[in-house]
């Protein structure tokens, strides 16, 4: 039996009835939020060591420029390229025999100006040999890479890919490198990894990859940047939070412990940045830039992340890129105006993206057939294929 | 085989018709204009019946970018990766085949070879091709999804112009056709209506 959407409906409406009753209140918090924004913008050094000193349960973004700026995109340069990366996966299988996986990167690299050009590339490579499959130590100690660390392998190969490409771009154009989702790599924060896992991805890793875009920015007009569409972050939100609270430093387990509703702060919680840029930017517009100041940041160094918000047309993106694009203010603003472009064009989604991800999707047909090739192949060579009970009773639906 | 320029390659085939894509983005050749390819033993003749351009993936709707745009090229120019996205094809009747130097006006033992490339044909190839009007019988019978007395009477005035005489060459297929639409009055003057060059 499959999923019985009767059932469901009316817990859909009653869903919907809730968060329409809700639905006051949330434009109450809106109203009191772009007012405290306000209030801080006024305030903002004395805003800026409260947030330096406090303590929180949450992510607090940190303040660069005035935290109510709107600023408009500038005009795209005459010649530019977009260069986007997106990946997919087939993840290590149980119910087979073979353990592998496989990365499947989209490549897209558009040109505009004199000499428009489109160039799309798909690079499918297979992980199957002991020494690819984990992660190891110097000192005997190994991770599977699999699931979520696969995840963040995939992250780091479509880095790779992307700097492979920009390095090899012309010098005297100007170019954006664009990745889908966060530079923030919070998963390898915390205790959940080993060091020499979150060494090898990241210090390794990421950090490597944008060193390499670092270097190049220093020899021409090349930034890196990352897209999230729909953001549900909040980080600003409680930077807004820590301006109404009546505490000096703020302190969280020590004067609210245990509560969850009725603090000052309150006025606003709920609310992700997005809702609040919403209402304060114009199309194409962009919010002030913010760093993050999660926990996993301490380790990026010059890579240290920054974000700021953009208006499109009917939504908020949020657009992170390192410290020193965000210092740069040449950087910024191509940043800035091409993504912005590239959304328009995309029609709110950047369109290289969009285009990337059509490279590297792997579909369900896709997976059904490289696992039926891989079986073909195993066979064809005399070797174990093997798949467990499971696998086949999911393959044959019997009665 | 006196080759012309190739410009496409066949992607679906069968005895009777093929399916090509083209190099270039809107490079079909015109409605009735006569192409060749080549099968493993022979080279086909086939009419361009239908073409078009469309997006490669069936599932990727092709959307309106031009507001604003002062042509079809800006928007090529603003979007260069739509190039990649779309392609144009058409699809051929096969009317005839050369074997050993002989011309036939009938269907060739095979079909045309997948990928095999596919040439336009030189006015000389068409006149050649045209002098014999067997292969009427083969469009007149065919079931086509489009205007089949379209197709006819667009390459019946492609091919006249390949000919020193033009208007004597359509009296001639004219005269063809009223013998095999002789039970269908309506049809052949239809067709014949469309012969005005």
């Amino acid at each position: 039996m499959t999923l019985d959407i009767t059932q469901v409906y009316s817990q859909i409406e009653a869903m919907a009835g809730d968060i329409k009753s809700r639905r006051a209140d949330y434009v109450r918090r809106l109203d009191v939020a772009l007012n405290t924004l306000k209030t801080a913008g006024s305030a903002q050094d004395k805003l800026k060591k409260k947030i330096d000193r406090a303590r929180t349960t949450w992510l607090v973004a940190g303040l660069r420029e005035p935290i109510g700026l709107k600023q408009p995109a500038a005009k795209c340069p005459d010649d530019y390229a977009v260069v986007a990366s997106d990946g997919s996966q087939i993840d290590v299988d149980r119910h087979h025999s073979v353990r592998l996986f496989l990365l499947n990167i989209g490549l897209v690299c558009l040109q505009y100006g004199s000499r428009p050009e489109a160039e799309f590339t798909t690079l499918p490579t297979l992980y199957s040999d002991e020494e690819r499959l984990f992660i190891r130590s110097d000192d005997g100690k190994q991770a599977q890479i699999e699931g979520p660390l696969l995840g963040l392998k995939r992250d780091i190969e479509e880095c790779r890919c992307l700097a492979d490409r920009v390095c090899a771009m012309p010098a005297a154009m100007p170019v954006v490198g664009l990745i889908d989702g966060t530079l923030i790599k919070w998963k390898l924060a915390g205790q959940r990894y080993e060091d020499f896992v979150v060494k090898h991805l990241l210090d390794e890793g990421l950090l490597k990859q944008l060193d390499r875009f670092q270097v190049l920015s220093r020899e021409k007009k090349a930034a890196v940047a990352s897209y999230i569409s729909f953001p549900g972050s909040a980080d600003v939100v409680n930077a807004l939070r820590l301006h109404l609270c009546p505490y000096e430093p703020v302190d969280c387990d020590k004067y609210c412990a245990g509560k969850f509703e009725g603090r000052a702060c309150d006025a606003v919680g709920g609310l992700a940045d997005r809702d609040i840029f919403r209402r304060l930017l114009s199309d194409g517009e962009r919010s002030a830039v913010f760093c993050s100041n999660s926990s996993i940041i301490k380790r990026y160094g010059s890579h240290k992340v920054c974000f700021f918000y953009l208006r499109l047309d009917d939504e908020v993106a949020r657009v992170e890129a390192p410290l020193w694009v965000a210092d740069s203010s040449e950087l910024l603003e191509t940043v800035h105006a091409l993504v912005a472009e590239q959304c328009r064009k995309g029609f709110g989604y950047p369109v290289a993206l969009s285009e990337a991800h059509e490279q590297a999707v792997v579909s369900g047909a896709d997976r059904a057939q490289f696992w039926d090739v891989v079986e073909r192949v195993m066979l064809e060579g005399n070797l174990e294929t093997g798949s467990s009970l499971k696998q086949r009773s999911k393959k044959i639906r019997w009665i | 085989m006196d080759l012309g320029k190739q410009f496409a390659e066949v992607i679906e085939t069968s005895n009777s018709e093929f399916l090509a894509q083209c190099y270039e983005l809107d490079g079909v050749p015109a409605l009735g204009s006569l192409v060749k390819t080549r099968s493993r033993d022979c080279e086909i003749y086939a009419l361009v019946y239908a073409s078009g351009t469309h997006s490669i993936e069936p599932g990727r709707r092709i959307v309106a970018r031009g507001q604003g745009a002062t042509s079809p090229a800006d928007v090529f120019k603003a979007n260069p990766q739509l190039a990649k996205l779309l392609c144009s094809d058409f699809r051929a009747l096969v009317v005839g085949h050369d074997r050993g130097g002989v011309m036939r006006q009938y269907l060739p033992p095979s079909p045309a070879g997948i990928y095999a490339f596919v040439y336009s044909c030189k006015p000389e190839e068409v006149r050649i091709f045209t002098g014999s009007l067997d292969f009427l019988s083969l469009l007149i019978d065919s079931r086509l999804p489009v205007a089949t007395d379209e197709v006819i009477a667009a390459f019946l005035r492609l091919a006249s112009l390949t000919h020193q005489a033009p208007q004597e060459f359509l009296i001639k297929a004219g005269q063809g056709l009223a013998w095999l639409l002789s039970n269908d009055i309506r049809r052949l003057d239809s067709i014949l209506k469309r012969l005005r060059i």
